[in-house]
């Protein structure tokens, strides 16, 4: 695990020893994540893949200062983590927009309670809205807009901070195919343009090596990195997403991640009952 | 809405046929079924103390134009308002401080819970004594009947927002006040005005109870005079007044609900 150090530059996301349980219902403990070691590069895509359950949300809160944990330590360009901070931003697999406010003021409201003037943040959120192909619907509410283009506003909302670190938590798991593969390529379009820190949740393999530059594999009880795979396609991928998806290294990395999770699915399979 | 108009005017030839009551407003059509009726049982029974709706009317009439009315109309509205106001503030205050705090709900659950339910007027001769027989004490009243429930549904509706809302307003650097300033208190919004509508109405109960049973002014007190006199028509006449203070206060605060929570999608609503 501490042999995989992303080597090329220095690290700006560190976590050494990450280790978090939470106390459930009945008092008994869950293990979520247990000795987590990871480095992750300064502008570096990384994916992160693993069953239902594996601590993958988790890992994202502590990276975000949402959620204490229990050991181990998290650094941000060598800061320690103590809270949520300006320098990282979160996407959200619901969306979590507010229901009562305008698409604008979704995008704007990250600016807003960093103290953000109001002509500043309407200006930057309308270009965000404008880089995320939503103009024309500034001043419409989230229940008046498919779930893609919600996840957009999301995504917009996330940018106008201008984050170094953008933490996504399954982004496009609420969206159908189609829209989900609309809302891949432009991100990556965007992230091409507009380079920064990605660490990218996700259940599926395919969306994990597309987008990646490498892809964390993660295993359940207690939830820990199980290895991590080198994503060596080349960028950038945007132009054509098609022609990557046929070749063979793609094919190949996608499989060898199907391989490896399917044995942890085994593993953990309910023994059996006699018979 | 569009859906709608299409398929009256596709359909104007057989609607035609179709009964056409189905078209006529409900709540007009009720107000005067309502009327006739009374008219018609006061009319017929003949009886001092039901005394038909026209002889009612007739006793409104004689009263405002004497300025009874007025003046105790506008005597009872301010005792209204005040408790209100203060049932509101204080309301909302103590709702969202409970419905936040664990600690909070432990320590006033108890007591807002025992007096919503206790019957509001057994406080009055305690208010009376302390308060004297002005309009503190009716004011007084007025807050026990009303601020209870506005509590209770505020600290629901701030339990029940969403946590992810919380959460991502966290993540984006959001500080207590803010949290609770700029997503809970709009989230909570719908849910608080239920339970302000509900407050107004037992307010204006509140008011009517004060002013009978303390102080003996506005509204409640021509209705005590009258009930002395065994004066039916003057009781009734004032009762109409009364109804339509209670219909005025709500339709206010169902005009403020609607501009707050326009963004509730209307889906789960009826209309036919
Ligand atoms: N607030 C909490 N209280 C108690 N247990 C929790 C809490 N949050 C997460 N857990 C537990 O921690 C473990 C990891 O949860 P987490 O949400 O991080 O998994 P995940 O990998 O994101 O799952 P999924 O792929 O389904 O989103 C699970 O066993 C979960 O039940
Ligand atoms: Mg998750």
């Amino acid at each position: 695990m501490g042999s995989d150090d992303y080597g090329k530059e220095r690290a700006l996301i560190e976590i050494r020893g990450l280790g978090k349980s939470f106390v459930g219902q009945d008092n008994e403990t869950v293990e979520a994540l247990r000795d987590v070691n990871l480095d992750v590069g300064e502008n570096e895509f990384l994916t992160v893949l693993g069953p239902s359950g594996c601590g993958k949300t988790t890992l994202l809160k502590t990276i975000a200062g949402l959620i204490p944990w229990n050991d181990g330590d998290i650094r941000i360009d060598g800061t320690p983590v103590r809270g949520p901070g300006p320098d990282r931003s979160m996407v959200f697999q619901n969306f979590a927009l507010l229901p009562w406010a305008t698409v604008l003021d979704n995008v704007a409201f990250g600016l807003r309670m960093r103290g953000v003037g109001r002509a500043e943040r309407e200006e930057r959120a309308r270009s965000l809205i404008a880089m995320v192909g939503l103009s024309g619907f500034e001043t419409k509410r989230p229940g008046e807009l498919s779930g893609g283009m919600q996840q957009r506003v999301g995504l917009a909302r996330a940018l106008a901070m201008r984050p170094r670190v953008l933490l996504m938590d399954e982004p496009f798991g609420a969206v159908d195919e189609q829209t989900r593969r609309l809302l891949q390529e432009e991100l990556l379009s965007i992230w091409e343009e507009h380079r920064m820190t990605v660490v990218f949740i996700t259940h599926s393999m395919e969306e994990a090596v597309l987008l990646g530059d490498r892809v964390v594999l993660m295993s359940a009880r207690p939830g820990r990195i199980s290895e991590i795979v080198p994503v060596p396609l080349e960028r950038p991928r945007s132009s054509d997403v098609g022609a990557l998806e046929r070749s063979g290294q793609y094919v190949e990395i996608t499989a060898y991640l199907w391989d490896r999770l399917r044995d942890m699915h085994e593993e953990h399979r309910p023994s059996k009952v006699a018979g | 809405m569009s859906a709608l108009a299409d398929h009256h005017s596709t359909r104007a030839a057989p609607a035609r046929k179709r009964p056409s009551w189905r078209r006529l407003p409900a709540a007009p059509i009720s107000l005067a079924a309502g009327a006739a009726a009374w008219e018609l049982i006061g009319q017929l029974a003949g009886m001092s103390f039901f005394p038909p709706l026209s002889t009612v009317l007739a006793r409104l009439a004689d009263m405002a134009t004497s300025g009874l009315i007025v003046t105790s109309l506008a005597d009872s509205l301010v005792n209204l308002i005040l408790g209100f106001a203060i049932s509101l503030a204080a309301g909302l205050v103590a709702g969202v401080a409970m419905g936040r705090y664990r600690k909070v709900e432990a320590a006033l659950g108890v007591y807002v819970y025992a007096l919503l339910t206790a019957p509001s007027l057994v406080f009055a001769p305690i208010f009376f004594s302390l308060l004297g027989e002005g309009r503190g004490s009716i004011v007084a009243v007025v807050v026990m009947y009303a601020m209870f429930v506005i509590i209770i549904n505020t600290a629901s509706a701030i339990q029940s927002v969403p946590v992810h809302l919380v959460e991502m307003a966290r993540s984006y650097g959001a500080g207590e006040r803010q949290v609770l300033l700029r997503v809970m208190l709009p989230a909570a919004a719908p849910m608080i005005m239920a339970g302000v509508r509900l407050g107004v109405g037992r307010a204006v109960t509140g008011m009517i109870n004060g002013e009978m049973f303390i102080a003996v002014v506005g509204l409640g007190r021509i209705v005590t005079q009258a009930g002395g006199r065994f004066d039916s028509a003057g009781v009734l006449a004032v009762l109409l007044v009364i109804i339509a203070v209670a219909l005025g206060a709500v339709a206010l605060v169902q005009a403020v609900d609607r501009r707050i929570t326009r963004w509730v999608p209307r889906t789960t609503r009826g209309n036919q």
